[in-house]
C-alpha cells in the first residue's frame, strides 16, 4: 500500500467540508478538516512534519484563506496550498500574491481537484529529489 | 499601554487565542464592533504579543480630519509641495514604519484617499505630496471600524478590492449586551485601578441585584460606558442612583441612535434661570441676547446628554446629532462642554 498523505482543508461549510472528506479519505489520503482560519491555522501548528497539502477556502470567518495561505507558505515553503474561491468573490489576485499554487473557482470538480492534487504532490517530490 | 481584554467570556476568550496565533504574522487586520467595545484594546494587544512591540504604534483616526489633511497626514509631504507647506512634514506612514500604523474609523476614509491606500498596499511603497521619490513602507497595517464596510461596499461608499486587502485577519468584538458574563469581571478590574487611581477612595463592589440589573441593561455605549458608570459611582458613593438612572433615561434598544429630543431629562429646564437672575444688565438686555443664550444652552445640554449617552464617541454623537464632526467638536469648545467623568 502507498504511502497515506496528508491533507488539510479549511472551509467554513461543513456540508462541502463533509463531501471534500468522504471523496478524498476513500482515496488514501489522511484527511484533516478545520472550518475556519483559526482551528486549521491551530491544525498546522500542531503537525509537526507538516501537512503534504493544504486545500482552503477563501472567504472564512477570522483567518482568511489568503491569510491562510501566507502563514503555510512562509512556515513550510513547499507545501502546495490550493485556493477555492466562492461564487462572487474577486480575490483570486491576493491568493496567487500569498503564492497560491492554484487557484479554483466553486463549484469543484472533484475528480478533477484530485488530479491537480496529486499533481502537486508529485512536483514537490520532484524538487525534493532534485535538491538532494 | 492598553489593558489586557479582560473577559471570561468564549467571544472574548476566541479572540485572546486568536490574538495569540496571529500577532506574529503581520498580517492585514481589519477589527469591527460597535463604538467603545474595545477595538482599540484589541489593536494594542496585538501589537503587544507581537514582535513589534518596542517599534511605533502610531494611530491615525480617518474620521476626524478632512480629506486634504488626513492625506498629508498619512504620507507627509515635502517643504513647498502645496502654499503652506513651509517645512518637510513626515507622514504617519514613514513615522510608523517597522511597526503598526493602526487606521481608526477606516470606513470613513474619502473614497479618493481609499484609492491611494489601496496602490500603496499593493506597491508596499508612497511617495509624500510633492516628492518624485517612492519609499518603502514595512508596516503592519491594522484597520478598525464601526461601520458595516460590507454594506458600505453595496453602497459604493468603501473599495471592495481595499477591503479584501485589508480583510486578511478579521477580528469582531461583539457588543457588550451580547456577553453579560463579562461585565462583573470589567467592574473588578477597573474598581481597582479607579480606586488607586483616585486616592483609594471606597468604591463599593456591585450587589447581585445591581448586577443582574446591569447585566440587563443594553449598553449602547459597551464597555467605554461601563467605565463611565463606574465613575460616576465613584462620585456618587453607591449604585441605586445609576442604576435608576439608566433605566429611566437611555434610547430603546432597538436603535440607540434615534433618541427623540423632546424625552431629554433636561429639557425640563428649558429656559430656566435666564430670566430668574437678579443680576440682569438692563443695557445689555435684550431678545436676541436672550435668545442666543438659551440656544447655547439648550445645545450645551442636548450635546452633553448625546456625548454621555455615547460614551464621547464623537464621531457618533455627531451622526446622532445631525451635524458634521468639525462642527462638533468646535460647539465642544465654544461651548465649554466637559465629560463629568474624567
Ligand atoms: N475587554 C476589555 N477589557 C478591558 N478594557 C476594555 C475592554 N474593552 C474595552 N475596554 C476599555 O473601554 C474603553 C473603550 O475601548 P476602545 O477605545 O478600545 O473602544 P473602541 O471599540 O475603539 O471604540 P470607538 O469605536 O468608540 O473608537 C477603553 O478605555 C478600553 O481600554
Ligand atoms: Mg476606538
Amino acid at each position: 500500500m502507498s504511502k497515506q498523505y496528508k491533507m488539510l482543508i479549511i472551509d467554513d461549510s461543513q456540508v462541502i467540508l463533509g463531501t471534500y472528506n468522504k471523496f478524498f479519505s476513500k482515496k488514501n489520503y489522511l484527511v484533516t478538516t478545520a472550518t475556519n482560519g483559526l482551528d486549521g491555522l491551530k491544525q498546522i501548528e500542531s503537525e509537526k512534519e507538516g501537512f503534504d497539502v493544504v486545500i482552503t477556502d477563501i472567504v472564512m470567518p477570522n483567518i482568511s484563506g489568503v491569510g491562510i495561505i501566507a502563514i503555510v507558505k512562509k512556515k513550510y515553503p513547499d507545501t502546495p496550498v490550493i485556493a477555492i474561491t466562492g461564487w462572487g468573490e474577486h480575490p483570486e489576485i491576493l491568493a496567487l500574491e500569498a503564492s497560491a499554487d492554484k487557484v479554483l473557482e466553486k463549484p469543484i470538480d472533484l475528480i478533477e481537484l484530485d488530479k491537480i492534487v496529486v499533481d502537486l504532490i508529485e512536483k514537490k517530490k520532484n524538487k525534493k529529489a532534485d535538491s538532494e | 499601554m492598553g489593558p489586557p481584554i479582560i473577559g471570561i467570556s468564549k467571544e472574548i476568550e476566541r479572540i485572546n487565542d486568536l490574538i495569540k496565533h496571529v500577532a506574529d504574522t503581520g498580517l492585514n487586520i481589519v477589527i469591527s464592533g460597535e463604538t467603545g467595545v474595545g477595538k482599540e484594546v484589541v489593536a494594542q494587544n496585538l501589537y503587544q504579543n507581537s514582535p513589534r512591540l518596542g517599534k511605533p504604534f502610531v494611530k491615525v483616526n480617518c474620521a476626524a480630519l478632512p480629506e486634504g489633511l488626513l492625506e498629508s497626514e498619512l504620507y507627509g509631504y515635502e517643504k513647498g509641495a502645496f502654499t503652506g507647506a513651509e517645512q518637510k512634514k513626515r507622514g504617519k506612514f514613514e513615522l510608523a514604519n517597522g511597526g503598526v500604523l493602526f487606521l481608526d474609523e477606516i470606513g470613513d476614509m474619502p473614497l479618493l484617499l481609499q484609492s491611494k491606500l489601496l496602490h500603496v498596499l499593493q506597491s508596499g511603497e508612497f511617495a509624500p505630496l510633492g516628492s518624485e521619490k517612492e519609499l518603502k513602507t514595512d508596516t503592519w497595517l491594522i484597520a478598525a471600524t464601526n461601520h458595516n464596510l460590507e454594506l458600505e461596499i453595496k453602497e459604493r461608499k468603501f473599495r471592495e478590492d481595499l477591503f479584501y486587502r485589508l480583510n486578511i485577519i478579521k477580528i469582531h468584538v461583539p457588543p457588550l449586551r451580547e456577553r453579560p458574563e463579562d461585565i462583573p469581571h470589567l467592574i473588578d478590574y477597573y474598581i481597582t485601578i479607579y480606586t488607586s487611581k483616585f486616592n483609594n477612595k471606597h468604591m463599593l463592589k456591585p450587589g447581585s441585584g445591581v448586577l443582574q440589573k446591569l447585566a440587563k441593561y443594553h449598553w449602547p455605549g459597551n464597555v467605554r460606558e461601563l467605565q463611565n458608570v463606574l465613575k460616576r459611582v465613584l462620585v456618587l458613593g453607591g449604585w441605586d442612583e445609576i442604576i435608576d438612572e439608566l433605566f429611566i433615561s437611555t434610547p430603546s434598544p432597538e436603535s440607540p441612535a434615534a433618541v427623540d429630543p423632546l424625552s431629554l431629562k433636561s429639557m425640563a429646564s428649558f429656559g430656566g434661570g435666564l430670566l430668574r437672575r437678579d443680576d440682569i444688565q438692563l443695557d445689555s438686555f435684550s431678545l436676541k441676547e436672550i435668545r442666543r443664550q438659551a440656544v447655547d444652552r439648550i445645545e450645551k445640554e442636548a450635546i452633553s446628554y448625546i456625548l454621555e449617552k455615547t460614551g464621547w464617541n464623537r464621531s457618533k454623537a455627531s451622526k446622532i446629532l445631525k451635524i458634521s464632526y468639525k462642527t462638533l467638536l468646535y460647539k465642544i469648545q465654544d461651548l465649554n462642554i466637559q465629560s463629568t467623568m474624567e
